[in-house]
């Protein structure tokens, strides 16, 4: 019926038609609390990074910009605030826990899943979580009076079998193997890895059930099933946990500082005594740092602030994309 | 619950204890008892995998994870088979042969235990917790739930295509047809040959031929329900379940699926499930009435037999109450 006249305001033209919503008064009021809660979140961030901005800005200017983000001095008295070895030797505390953490993750990941008995199951998922909120000065206390003799232990044992790994290559023979990047790596290995099981567990239980039983319906033993279609379906899920839990490892104070010694060279060989964190730089040198030095730990501050953004950013989009296209 | 370990029927327990078995009195055809000789291929029957003449010049050497030479139809055997969920009984006493190279269609209206029972025939019903059965499933003569038998073994000779299709998102369309063999860690030496054969005998081969790289996603409903026959061939089974595998489909693509079926039917023993009379009576040799008579009984096998008798003549009044839509 081309020519039918149009009812009062409405047209026929073949254009797309705007439609207007009207929503009720308390959906007026609720969208107004969420969209407030939001944006606080929101606002949160950004203060936080303007503030660290701001503060930062005289001792990366006294320092110099390339300086502070390469060199591994930090001498107040002469304005020299380098971060550049602590951020190395931060990246190797969060790469070795995530080297022991993430192994042991996924497997406890694919035993609560796939293996447990199904009574077991919830009782395991509520320890990993348990194991989640353990603060984690106690998880450093442990590692610096329990810990720190039996692994040094096994670094030894490390140093003198697999010293064809340059990483595990000691610069002296005599060095001291207490006090480590990979004491505190392990350390750290034990609190991230309940985050990586928590989010990875919950992106491999999200298969489709039909998936599962049409791999086993083929004849696929349980592990076939695991590898032909667990692990592709939660693949960038698994991957965005593991950077969540690096994200994490990156941040990690309180047990860093308990059991390494703090340096500001960039060491590379793991087993050796000596290393250090930004977070681990802040707690130890906050208390008593006057002046310029306030704003130079304000600085490391704001690196790890940009760094642990980035990575979580990462991450978050990593899972995101898993949840679509899953 | 171990998928290594096969789990030995476990005895009816006392407190749910049936009743002793009666045989039905509806049951015309005799004894459950069934004959438990290796059946013989009927030789007049097509073969649709005539090999190619440069195959077949090849010596029969055991084509792993391909087609055997020998492949035979399978006979399956349901002895007393009873199923409880979580202690509470689905199914009693339910007894069926699966004649070698026929479609045994179940039918029954929703909740009377037909899926049930078809996912007993491959042991589907071991990723349940709580779930129990006694009873025996014979698989030429050969007690699957037996301890010999592993319940990989038991699912790459009697193969299952689900209600829903559920292609392998991760996987091309060849991949997919070749999925059986990496999950169930056997080769095949020539997965093209492999491929092109099975997705022949699902029909899907000319749909599909120029895309076989394409993901399994790309296919519509009704392909990637073949697919997923095409896959269950790839391992070739001695028998193929069906759980209602046309229900998500359209019309067409249901009938070219019932094609398959009479055609897959000269090599492979289909048992299917479906909600669909007229689907029974189009595809199945022989059918199963399963019935729930009061509500929280479980259910039972009213009556089976060849499925024009079943429809025409059949011994009990709900059967012809059922067949002819008059409730379910």
């Amino acid at each position: 019926m081309p020519d039918a006249p149009a009812p009062d305001g409405a047209s026929f033209e073949d254009v797309p038609r705007p439609i207007v919503q009207s929503r009720t008064f308390g959906d007026r009021v609720f969208r107004g609390v969420s969209a407030g809660a939001a944006a606080t979140c929101l606002l949160i961030m950004i203060t936080t990074g303007v503030f660290l901005t701001w503060k930062a800005f005289p001792a990366i200017s006294a320092t110099g910009p390339v300086e502070f983000l390469t060199g591994d001095t930090w001498q107040p008295d002469d304005e020299a605030f380098g971060v550049g070895g602590l951020l190395v030797n931060t990246i190797m505390i969060a790469l070795t826990a995530l080297l022991i953490g993430v192994p042991i993750a996924l497997g406890l990941a694919l035993f609560i899943n796939e293996y447990s008995p199904a009574r077991m199951r919830p009782y395991l998922t509520g320890g990993v979580d348990l194991l989640a909120a353990i603060p984690s000065l106690i998880f450093g206390m442990w590692g610096l009076y329990a810990l720190s003799e039996p692994l040094s232990g096994v670094a030894e044992w490390l140093a003198s079998h697999l010293n064809a790994i340059p990483l595990f290559r000691l610069t002296e023979p005599d060095v001291s193997l207490t006090r480590s990047t990979f004491i505190a790596g392990f350390v750290v290995a034990i609190m991230i890895t309940p985050v990586i099981t928590s989010v990875s567990r919950d992106v491999m239980a999200q298969v489709p059930r039909v998936q599962c039983e049409g791999a086993l319906g083929l004849g696929g033993s349980r592990w076939g099933m695991i590898r032909d279609v667990v692990l592709p379906f939660g693949k960038s899920g698994i991957v965005g946990s593991i950077l969540l839990g690096f994200g994490r490892a990156l941040g990690e104070t309180i047990a860093v500082v308990l059991v390494i010694d703090l340096v500001f060279q960039p060491n590379l060989n793991i087993l050796e005594q000596g290393s250090g964190s930004i977070s681990a730089l802040i707690a130890t040198k906050f208390g008593e740092a006057q002046g310029l030095e306030i704003n130079g730990l304000i600085a490391a501050g704001l690196a790890l602030f940009i760094m642990t953004l980035i990575v979580n950013l990462i991450a978050r989009a990593i899972v995101n994309r898993s949840k679509l296209t899953g | 619950m171990s998928q290594t370990t096969p789990v030995p029927p476990p005895p009816p327990p006392v407190t749910h204890a049936p009743p002793p078995y009666v045989a039905p009195a509806v049951d015309p055809t005799g004894p459950v008892a069934p004959p438990v000789a290796r059946p013989v291929a009927d030789p007049t029957a097509p073969s649709l995998w005539a090999e190619p003449a440069s195959e077949a010049a090849e010596p029969s050497a055991p084509r792993v994870g391909g087609i055997r030479d020998d492949q035979l139809p399978g006979r399956l055997d349901v002895l007393h088979l009873s199923q409880w969920f979580n202690k509470r009984k689905v199914l009693e006493r339910c007894s069926l042969s699966m004649e070698p190279g026929e479609v045994t269609a179940l039918i029954g209206p929703s909740g009377c235990g037909k899926s049930t029972f078809l996912r007993a025939l491959n042991r589907m019903h071991e990723l349940v917790p709580g779930a129990e059965l006694s009873g025996q499933v014979l698989l030429n003569g050969v007690d699957i739930y037996g301890v010999d038998m592993s319940p990989t073994e038991v699912r790459l000779r009697i193969g299952m295509v689900f209600q829903k299709p559920n292609p392998f998102p991760a996987m091309s369309i060849a991949d997919n047809v070749l999925a059986g063999l990496g999950l169930s860690g056997s080769k095949t030496d020539d997965p093209e040959w492999l491929v092109e054969q099975c997705l022949r005998r699902a029909g899907l081969w000319t749909e599909v031929k120029d895309r076989l790289g394409e993901s399994g996603m790309s296919l519509s409903g009704g392909q990637q329900q073949r697919l997923c026959i095409a896959r269950s061939l790839a391992v070739h089974p001695d028998v193929l379940l069906m759980d209602e595998p046309c229900s998500a489909l359209d019309p067409i693509s249901t009938r070219v699926i019932e094609e398959t079926i009479r055609e897959l039917c000269h090599d492979i023993t289909i048992v299917i499930v479906t909600h669909n009379m007229q689907q029974a009576q189009r595809v199945s040799d022989q059918c199963a009435f399963f019935l729930v008579e009061t509500l929280g009984e479980p259910g039972r096998i009213v009556e089976h037999g060849p499925t024009e008798r079943m429809y025409s003549n059949p011994s009990d009044p709900r059967t012809l109450d059922y067949v002819n839509g008059r409730f379910g």
